[in-house]
């Protein structure tokens, strides 16, 4: 589902220059949930980000579900990001001024559907996350644990086949962080592909399996 | 998509409120200038209705002198008239042609009455300022005799006292509603207070014979007659009435007057406008472009989303249409009330197009002010963005 080849991924700014991923080859099955864990600076997000097409890498190949990546180009990227793509991130980005559910249907609103259409397919996300009764809130009335909540509904809403996680329980307690595994175990266990950044040895247990970064280099 | 964008604004109307006051106070300055512009602009592309190049007024002034005034004045018009640089001289009231002084009657026919310019003049004034009949003719001195005073009206002042009905040979009433006019001949336009002017209904009455208050002659000199007869147009004249003064104002002259009386303050008004409108544009690109560099992880967000760079653009110029077009509504309300309400006299349609203008020119500037910023933000790579927040 996911494959990269000889990725590296070098930031360069005037004065320094930083080899945040170095020769990564990596193969994540269809169905496989996958975490990755590493000191801090190691390059975690940096992977997640080249894999979530949010991102070119400096070197290297990428596939996703058997299609190369071949160009960056925002007209042909964006599509992919949409369809195929669901971003969970650490501190949930969602947008204030929306409601919950107007949150949840923002990957619809670029790819053609009908108010309708997304209206059910957001009810439908925000009931398998648990939060049918909470779809006219708006964030700042949610907890930690709520709004993370909403961002899985935002991130399958459009049935994407692929996950991306970065630090989902980062900034959640002990209690609320599982909730949200639960969560990701179960999206799973009905068919996607998960990947997961996680400090957290719990967690990462609960994946099938496990990468190391050290340094911008896979060490397991 | 829109319903999106409606929500979004919804939700921070309060943010909003000054954004909307700011673009919806500029519609109203805007429809104010536009207003002045195009009602002058009509106006001047009104033909004026007579000739003025070699053309001077003189006013005689008897000061202290009481005695044989009608004598002297009509010595003084033979003797005017006798110059062979003279081509023609007529006798009329002090409201000459570009002058500052106004006289106005309430004229009635029928139910129908209204407010009209008067002037007194004698049968030579169409031939001296070459103003043309469309009907009937312009009246003759002999005329005085009959029992009503022989004028002639504009156009303007047929239409507004007879609607479809020929004016010629009517009899006209005074505001007690006293018999007092009989029409003549009718011309087509008369803008006595130069081009800027609105064409007004108007009225042009004989001169009566023994008539001593109206001694304003106006003549037409042949092309290329300067000063020295001027000067020797007025020793003429000290001669015959002694103590008499004479003001002599080129038509020319006081035709710029009128028309520096217009467009000083309209000028004023532009040039103060133009200084608010670059305040407001400016105000409002630095509005905009902090409002859409706070939102970065918004954008950094959607691109994550799929948006393209174009649908984020498209979303920011979205939102400030959306408010633009709210703003533009409440002022709309406001502007409506002037020909509603016929708050000045402008006809309606000027008031129409200005409104249009106005509402182009808030778009255009609204545009412009949200679109650098838009676009420059929507580049902005989204990991970065994400990174940010
Ligand atoms: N936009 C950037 N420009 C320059 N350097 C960057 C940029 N983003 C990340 N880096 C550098 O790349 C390296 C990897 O960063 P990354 O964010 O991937 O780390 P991480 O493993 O996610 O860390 P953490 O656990 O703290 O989130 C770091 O040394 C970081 O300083
Ligand atoms: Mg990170």
């Amino acid at each position: 589902m996911i494959k990269l080849q000889n990725v590296e991924k070098i930031y360069r700014t005037s004065s320094i220059e930083t080899l945040a991923l170095n020769n990564i080859n990596l193969n994540v099955k269809k169905g496989e949930f996958v975490s990755i864990m590493g000191p801090s600076g190691c390059g975690k997000s940096t992977l997640l980000n080249i894999i979530g097409l949010l991102d070119a890498p400096s070197k290297g190949i990428i596939e996703l579900d058997g299609q190369k990546v071949e160009t960056y180009h925002d007209k042909a990227i964006a599509p992919l990001r949409n369809k195929m793509l669901g971003f969970i991130f650490q501190s949930f980005h969602l947008i204030n001024d929306l409601s919950v559910i107007d949150n949840v249907e923002i990957p619809l609103l670029y790819r053609s559907t009908t108010a309708r259409q997304r209206r059910e397919l957001a009810e439908e996300a925000l009931e398998k996350v648990g939060l049918s009764n909470r779809m006219k809130h708006f964030p700042k009335q949610l907890s930690g644990g709520q709004k993370q909540r909403v961002a899985i509904a935002r991130a399958i809403v459009g049935k994407p086949e692929i996950i991306l996680a970065d630090e989902p329980t980062g900034n959640l307690d002990s209690a609320m962080g599982n909730e949200i595994i639960n969560i990701l175990q179960s999206l799973n266990e009905n068919g996607a592909t998960i990947v997961m950044v996680t400090h957290d040895d719990a967690m990462a247990k609960r994946t099938h399996r496990l990468i190391r970064l050290f340094d911008g280099t896979q060490v397991l | 998509m829109i319903r999106h964008l409606f929500k979004l604004i919804w939700n921070k109307k309060q943010t909003h409120a000054l954004l909307i006051i700011e673009i919806w106070a500029s519609f109203l300055v805007l429809f104010g200038l536009a207003t002045l512009i195009f009602y002058n602009v009509r106006n001047y592309i009104q033909p004026l209705g007579f000739e003025y190049e070699n053309v001077w007024a003189m006013s005689l002034n008897n000061n202290q002198d009481t005695i044989a005034i009608q004598e002297k004045v009509e010595t003084i018009f033979a003797h005017v008239k006798g110059f062979p640089e003279v081509q023609s001289v007529s006798r009329m009231s002090d409201s000459y042609p570009f002058s500052q002084s106004n006289n106005s009657r309430t004229v009635k026919y029928n139910n129908v009455a209204t407010q009209i310019g008067v002037v007194v003049a004698d049968e030579n004034l169409s031939k001296t300022i070459d103003i043309p009949l469309i009907k009937g003719k312009w009246y003759r001195n002999a005329d005085s005799i009959g029992k009503y005073i022989p004028v002639v009206i504009n156009r303007k002042a047929e239409a507004l006292l007879f609607e479809n009905q020929s004016a010629v040979g009517k009899i006209l009433s005074d505001y007690d509603g006293k018999a007092t006019w009989i029409v003549s001949g009718v011309i087509d336009h008369y803008k006595d207070k130069a081009e800027f002017m609105e064409n007004k209904p108007f009225l042009f009455e004989l001169l009566k014979s023994k008539d001593i208050w109206n001694k304003t002659l106006v003549i037409h000199v042949k092309p290329g007659t300067d000063a020295i007869f001027e000067a020797k147009l007025v020793k003429g004249i000290s001669s015959i009435a002694k103590g008499w003064s004479t003001d002599i104002v080129y038509l020319t002259d006081a035709r710029q007057k009128q028309h520096d009386m217009t467009l000083i303050p309209v000028l004023i008004f532009l040039i103060v406008c133009s200084f608010l409108l670059i305040n407001v544009a400016l105000g409002l690109f630095g509005i905009l472009n902090l409002s859409i560099a706070r939102r970065r992880g918004e954008i950094g967000l959607r691109r994550a989303m799929g948006a393209t760079e174009k649908m984020v653009t498209a979303q920011f110029l979205g939102e400030i249409w959306v408010l633009s077009t709210f703003s533009v509504i409440l002022g709309l309300i406001l502007a409506v009330q002037f020909p509603l309400l016929n708050v000045f006299d402008v006809a309606a349609g000027i008031y129409g197009i200005a409104i249009v203008t106005a509402t182009l020119i808030i778009f255009v500037i609204v545009t412009l002010c949200a679109w650098y910023p838009s676009s420059q933000a929507s580049r902005i790579h989204p990991a970065i963005a994400l990174h940010e927040d």
